[in-house]
C-alpha cells in the first residue's frame, strides 16, 4: 500500500520526518519497505499483513499514526443535502450469507470529465490510473476509506432494479451464466458465484470487477453508486478461479467493514456532486446481516502475565482508546468493544497484541526460561538418534573424498524415462504435482538416481569431471499408508566417476570395487550384518558390472532343519549402462559413471543397533598358511567363500582373500584364486603337525567341492 | 709389555677396519676361543703363582677395554651404513601427499547442524515430519482455513486438493502436540517448498522451527530463547530486534531483525539500507492451535519460532545467489 504524506496530513497531524514515521510505524506492525521523495512529497511503501485490511487505506494508516503519536484522528467531508422525492428504484439481496448489506445511491445529471489535477495526482502516487472524475473518485474513496464501490451507468441497468444473486440463481437454462467485463473479457461463471444483477442479466461480478454494458462513459449522465458488504470467503474463490484480481477484490477478500460502507458512499457522493454536479437523490440501504458489536474480557493481570512484565494500567487504557477501541474497565477487569473495522481483534490475545506492539516490543524484557530436565514420556529413541545416525553417516562419506549434494526433490518425465525402468515398479508409481513451476520437475522423485544424473550433467558440461558425490534425502513413493499420505523413505544416493588416469599416485583398482568398499563400509558403520551382493537387473546398470544389495534374515516359523531364510533388498550399485549414458544432454565418453543408491530408513528400521561385547585376546600364537587354486571362471567368489566357510574348524580363525588372476598362463574358462588362511587354537599352541593333517583335509575338501586343482 | 703389543695392534687393526665383516674378523682374533687374549688368559698356568692375579687383572682389563671400542666401532660403521643407504633412498620430499582425498558437506547443512546442535543443548529435542502433507495439518490445523487470504503468504505446490507439498514445518508442530502433552520443547528442520523461483527463491528450501510450550511461558522468554540463540549462532556482538507482524498461529507475531552484519547496521545493499536484517518469525503459539490439538489454553501457552537455513547460510558464507546451493556445482560445494 503506497501512502503520500501530504495526503496522510488531511487526518492526523505528522511532525515527525519521513524516517522517523517510518521507523515508529515499521516497529509498531506496519512494515515501510521502502520512502519514495518525491519533489512535493514523500511516499511510503508500507507491506500491510493480511490481518489488517483496515490499514489499506490512507484513513486506517492515519489511525495508526494517531496512535502511535497521541494525536487526534479527522474524518474527511462527506456531508450534502439530497433531493427528495421518490426512488423508483429496487434492490433485493437473494443470498444474504454471500452479501450482507448493498446500499445504492442515485445520482443524475452529471459531467463525466476528465479528474481536476489534485485528484488525479493522488491516485498516480498511489499507484491508479486516472480514467474519469465519477471511476476516479470511487478509486480515491477506497484509497482514502479502504472501501471499494462501484459505479453503474444507471440508464444502462434495465427494469430499474438491482439483483444481488449467484449465477446458479439467475441461471435461465442449464448453459451457465456468463458476463462481459470492465477488461474486456467474456468470462464463464460457475453457480455459486455472486452477481450484480439487473432485471435481465448480470451486470457486475460482485466485488471484484463490473460489467461492460454498464460501464461508465463519458456519454453518462445519471449513476447508480454502490458500496456493498460482501463475505470475504466467497469474493477469494470467485478471484481465485477466474484469476482476477483487483484492488477492490483484494480488499473484500480481507475483509470490509459493514459499517464505514455507508460513510463511504456518502463521501464518494460528496465528491462526485463537487466535481461532477449533478443531482443528489436518495438512497437505498439493504443491510439484513448487521454487524455484531463483539465485546471481549480480559484483565489487567492475563495481559502481564502473558507478555512477562508489567505495563503500567493507564498506558494500556491510553492505547486502547487512541486504537479506537471502545473500553470499560472495572477493578482489574477490561471490556474492550472493537469497532467494525477491527475484524482481527476477536479474542483476549488479540488485545494483547495490540497493548504490546504499541506500548513496544523493544520494552519487553528477554528472560532465558528457568530450564527443568524434562524426561521424555515416550521411550523410543526418536528422530535425535536417527539424525545422529545420519551425521555419522555424512561425515563418513565426506572422510572417503564425497562431496554432499542437496538436490530439489522433482524430476521430470524424461529422467525417469532415461532409466529404463519397469512400468509395474514402485519407481514409476510417481506422484505428480498438479502445478509445478515446470514440466521438468513435474514428479516426485522416485529414486536419488535421477537427481545425481542431474548433477553429473551440470558438472561434465562445465569440465568437473572428477565426482563424488552424495546425497542423503527423501524419495516419494505413490502408495498410500494409513496417514492417507504416501510413503517418503529416506535413502542414501552417491556417484563416482573419474577422468583418465592421469594421476601422480596410481590406484589401479576398478572403480566398481572403490564403490563397493564404501558402501560396505557405510554398512558397516550402520551395523548392518549378513549382507550379500548379487546380480542386479537394474534396467540402467551395465549388465555385468552391477550388484544388487541384499540382507538375509530368519523371518517366519523356523524348524530346526529349514530355517526360512529371506533376503531384502536395501540398494544397488554398478555402472550405468551405456543407453542411459548416451541418451544425456552431455557426450560422456572414456569414463565409467558409477551410482550407488541404499534405502537407508529401511535398513535403520532391520537394523539393531548392538553394543560391542569384548573378547578376550588370543593367548596362543596363530600358524597360516597360503593356498592358490586353479578353479571354473564361474564360480564367483562369493560361491567359493560359502564353501570355504561350510567346513567346519573350530580353529579356522580367518581366511583372507588376497590374489585373484586370469590371464597369461591359464585357461580361458579358469581362474586362480589365492586366499591366506590363519588357524589358530584358544586352548593351546598348535603343533606342524598338527596344522599340517587339518591343512591337507581343508585343501582337499576345498578341491573336491570346487573340481579345482591346487596350483604348484 | 705383552699387553702393550697387543694393544697396540689391535688399535692399528680397529683403526684400519672399515665394515662389520672387518669388526667380525677382529672379535674372532682378539676374543674368540682361539683369539689372543683368551690365548693370554690360558698362558697365565705358566706364570708365578704371586704373579697371576696382576697379569689377570692386565688381561681382563684389556680385554674390556677391547670389546668396548669393539662395539663402539661397530656402532659407528652401522650407522655409517645406514646413513648411506638412506641417501640412496633418498625422496623428493616436496612432491604433494599422496592424499586420501576429503570431500566436502553441504553448506545448508552444516549450518543446519550448528543450528540443531544449539537448540540440543538449550534443552531441545528434535521432530519429524512428513513433507507431503495433509492440507489440514501444513494450514487449517494452523489456523489458517481454505479460502483465508493468509494462504496468499506462501505460494503452494498442490499434490491433489487435500495434500500439498508442506510450505513450512510448523505441520510437525501439530503432530507433535497430538502426540505428547506438555511440557514441550523441540525444534523440527526440514525441506519445505513454495511455488515460486527467482534470484532470491527457490520451489525447495530449508526451514528450522521450534515450539516450547508449558504453563508459564511468556512473551519475554521468546525473546530470552531467541536472544541467545541469535547470539549463539551470530557472535556475542550482534543487535536483535523484534518488531510487531502477523502470522496466523500465532498471536502477538513478530519478525526478528539482526543489525547488518555485513555493514554492521550502517546500511548497504544487502540490508537494503535499513541496517536490518529479517532472520526470523515467531510469536506466542495462538490460542486456536491449541484448541486445535486439545491442549487446554486456560493452563498452556506456548512459543514457536521459524527461520529460513538458506538466509542464515547466505549471511554466514556471503553467498548471493539462493539458487546456487541446488545447482551442485563441485566449485562452489568444495568451497565449504
Amino acid at each position: 500500500m503506497k501512502a503520500p504524506l501530504s495526503w496522510l496530513k488531511d487526518y492526523v497531524e505528522i511532525s515527525d520526518k519521513p524516517e522517523g514515521l517510518a521507523y515508529h510505524l515499521t516497529m509498531t506492525g506496519l512494515e515501510v519497505e521502502g520512502i519514495e521523495y518525491l519533489d512535493d512529497d514523500v511516499v511510503f511503501d508500507i507491506n500491510i499483513t493480511p490481518n489488517r485490511p483496515d490499514c489499506l487505506s490512507i484513513l486506517g494508516i492515519a489511525r495508526e499514526i494517531s496512535a502511535i503519536y497521541g494525536k487526534p484522528l479527522s474524518f474527511p467531508e462527506h456531508n450534502f443535502v439530497a433531493e427528495t422525492g421518490e426512488l423508483d428504484f429496487n434492490i433485493d439481496i437473494l443470498d444474504d450469507e454471500l452479501c450482507h448489506r448493498y446500499a445504492g445511491r442515485i445520482i443524475r445529471g452529471v459531467n463525466i470529465e476528465p479528474s481536476p489535477q489534485w485528484l488525479q495526482q493522488r491516485l498516480i502516487k498511489c499507484g491508479i490510473r486516472a480514467i474519469n472524475n465519477v471511476v476516479d473518485i470511487t478509486n480515491y474513496v477506497l484509497l482514502e476509506l479502504g472501501h471499494p464501490m462501484h459505479a453503474f451507468d444507471l440508464n444502462k441497468i434495465q427494469g430499474k432494479r438491482i439483483i444481488v444473486a449467484t449465477a446458479g440463481k439467475v441461471r435461465k437454462d442449464e448453459n451457465p451464466v456468463s458476463i462481459k467485463l470492465l477488461d474486456g473479457s467474456q468470462r464463464v461463471l460457475d453457480d455459486d458465484m455472486l452477481l450484480i444483477n439487473d432485471a435481465s442479466h448480470p451486470i457486475a461480478l460482485a466485488g471484484i470487477m463490473g460489467g461492460e454494458d454498464s460501464e461508465v462513459t463519458t456519454e453518462t449522465k445519471d449513476l447508480l453508486i454502490e458500496s456493498a458488504w460482501f463475505l470475504p470467503s466467497s469474493i477469494r474463490k470467485t478471484s481465485n478461479k477466474l484469476g482476477i484480481k483487483t484492488e477492490s477484490s483484494y480488499r473484500f477478500e480481507r475483509g470490509a467493514d459493514k459499517k464505514i460502507l455507508k460513510k463511504a458512499l456518502d463521501r464518494a457522493t460528496y465528491l462526485i456532486h463537487q466535481i461532477a454536479g449533478g443531482k443528489i437523490y436518495g438512497k437505498i440501504d439493504i443491510y439484513p446481516k448487521r454487524h455484531k458489536e463483539s465485546e471481549i474480557k480480559i484483565s489487567f493481570k492475563a495481559i502481564n502475565r502473558y507478555i512477562g512484565m508489567t505495563i503500567p494500567k493507564k498506558d494500556v487504557i491510553k492505547i486502547l482508546i487512541n486504537l479506537g477501541l471502545g473500553i470499560e474497565t472495572s477493578g482489574d477487569e477490561i471490556t474492550v468493544k472493537p469497532p467494525s473495522s477491527r475484524r482481527d481483534i476477536i479474542r483476549d490475545v488479540d488485545v494483547i497484541e495490540e497493548v504490546v506492539r504499541l506500548y513496544g516490543y523493544e520494552k519487553v524484557p528477554s528472560v532465558v526460561p528457568k530450564s527443568p530436565i524434562y524426561i521424555k514420556k515416550d521411550t523410543s529413541d526418536g528422530f535425535k538418534t536417527r539424525l545422529k545416525r545420519i551425521k555419522d553417516i555424512r561425515y563418513l562419506l565426506k572422510g572417503y573424498g564425497f562431496t554432499e549434494v542437496i538436490n530439489y526433490s522433482f524430476m521430470g518425465e524424461d529422467e525417469i524415462n532415461n532409466l529404463d525402468i519397469k512400468d509395474d515398479d514402485t519407481r514409476r508409481h510417481t506422484i505428480s504435482i498438479l502445478n509445478p513451476i515446470r514440466q521438468e520437475d513435474k514428479y516426485l522423485r522416485t529414486t536419488i538416481t535421477t537427481s545425481l544424473i542431474r548433477n553429473l550433467v551440470h558438472n561434465y558440461s562445465y569440465g568437473n569431471r572428477d565426482l563424488r558425490l552424495f546425497e542423503i534425502g527423501k524419495v516419494f513413493i505413490n502408495e498410500r499408508q494409513d496417514n492417507g499420505l504416501p510413503k517418503e523413505p529416506q535413502h542414501i544416493g552417491l556417484l563416482l566417476t573419474k577422468e583418465g588416469e592421469k594421476q601422480l599416485y596410481r590406484d589401479s583398482s576398478e572403480e566398481f570395487y572403490i564403490l563397493k568398499g564404501v558402501v560396505e563400509n557405510i554398512l558397516d558403520d550402520l551395523c548392518v550384518k549378513s549382507v550379500g551382493f548379487v546380480r542386479s537387473n537394474e534396467p540402467f546398470l551395465h549388465q555385468g558390472k552391477a550388484s544388487d544389495i541384499i540382507v538375509k534374515f530368519c523371518s517366519g516359523e523356523q524348524t530346526p532343519t529349514t530355517p526360512q531364510e529371506e533376503s531384502l533388498k536395501i540398494g544397488y550399485l554398478g555402472v550405468l549402462s551405456a543407453r542411459t549414458i548416451e541418451r544425456l544432454p552431455v557426450k560422456i565418453l572414456k569414463q565409467d559413471v558409477l551410482i550407488a543408491e541404499l534405502y537407508l530408513d529401511t535398513i535403520l528400521d532391520i537394523m539393531v543397533k548392538e553394543l560391542p561385547i569384548f573378547k578376550t585376546l588370543p593367548q596362543y600364537p596363530y600358524i597360516e598358511r597360503d593356498v592358490a587354486i586353479l578353479i571354473d571362471n564361474s564360480i564367483e567368489v562369493a560361491r567359493l567363500f560359502e564353501i570355504l566357510r561350510s567346513y567346519e574348524s573350530p580353529i579356522i580363525e580367518n581366511i583372507r582373500l588376497f590374489d585373484v588372476y586370469k590371464g597369461k598362463g591359464i585357461a580361458d574358462d579358469k581362474k586362480s584364486v589365492a586366499f591366506n588362511i590363519r588357524y589358530r587354537s584358544n586352548e593351546k599352541t598348535l603343533s606342524d603337525s598338527e596344522i599340517e593333517t587339518l591343512h591337507n583335509d581343508f585343501v582337499n575338501f576345498i578341491l573336491s567341492r570346487t573340481g579345482g586343482i591346487l596350483r604348484g | 709389555m705383552l699387553y702393550k703389543e697387543i694393544a697396540d695392534s689391535f688399535n692399528l687393526e680397529l683403526d684400519a677396519s672399515n665394515s662389520i665383516e672387518d669388526i667380525n674378523r677382529l672379535k674372532v682374533k682378539y676374543l674368540g676361543k682361539k683369539g689372543i687374549i683368551t690365548e693370554a688368559l690360558k698362558g697365565m698356568s705358566s706364570l708365578a703363582p704371586q704373579e697371576r692375579p696382576t697379569h689377570g687383572q692386565a688381561l681382563n682389563q684389556l680385554k674390556r677395554e677391547i670389546e668396548d671400542l669393539l662395539s663402539k666401532r661397530e656402532e659407528h660403521l652401522k650407522q655409517i651404513d645406514i646413513t648411506r643407504r638412506q641417501i640412496k633412498e633418498s625422496l623428493d620430499i616436496t612432491l604433494p601427499g599422496n592424499r586420501i582425498p576429503i570431500g566436502s558437506l553441504h553448506p545448508i547443512n552444516l549450518v543446519l547442524d550448528e543450528i540443531v546442535d544449539i537448540f540440543v543443548s538449550m534443552g531441545f529435542d528434535i521432530e519429524d515430519g512428513p513433507e507431503v502433507e495433509l492440507d489440514y495439518y501444513n494450514f487449517e490445523a494452523l489456523n489458517i482455513p481454505k479460502d483465508h487470504p493468509a494462504r496468499d503468504m506462501q505460494d503452494t505446490f498442490y499434490i491433489t486438493e487435500d495434500i500439498v507439498l508442506r510450505t513450512q514445518t510448523s505441520p510437525v508442530q501439530v503432530r507433535a502436540m497430538q502426540k505428547s502433552s506438555p511440557p514441550l520443547r523441540f525444534i523440527s528442520p526440514g525441506k519445505v517448498y513454495r511455488c515460486d523461483s527467482d534470484i532470491s527463491h527457490t520451489p525447495m528450501f530449508h526451514q528450522v522451527e521450534g515450539l516450547m510450550v508449558d504453563t508459564d511461558i511468556t512473551f519475554s522468554y521468546l525473546k530470552g530463547v531467541i536472544e541467545v540463540f541469535l547470539k549463539e549462532f551470530f557472535g556475542r556482538n550482534v543487535s536483535v530486534r523484534f518488531r510487531p507482524s502477523f502470522f496466523p498461529f500465532t498471536e502477538p507475531s513478530a519478525e526478528v531483525d539482526i543489525g547488518c552484519i555485513i555493514c554492521k547496521g550502517q546500511g548497504c545493499r544487502v540490508c537494503k539500507e535499513t541496517g536490518w536484517l529479517e532472520v526470523m518469525g515467531a510469536g506466542m503459539v495462538h490460542p486456536k492451535v491449541f484448541e486445535n490439538v486439545g491442549y487446554d489454553t486456560s493452563i498452556y501457552k506456548g512459543f514457536a519460532f521459524g527461520m529460513g537455513v538458506e538466509r542464515l547460510t547466505m549471511l554466514r558464507y556471503s553467498i548471493t545467489d539462493i539458487r546456487l546451493f541446488f545447482e551442485n556445482d563441485i566449485r562452489f560445494l568444495e568451497q565449504f
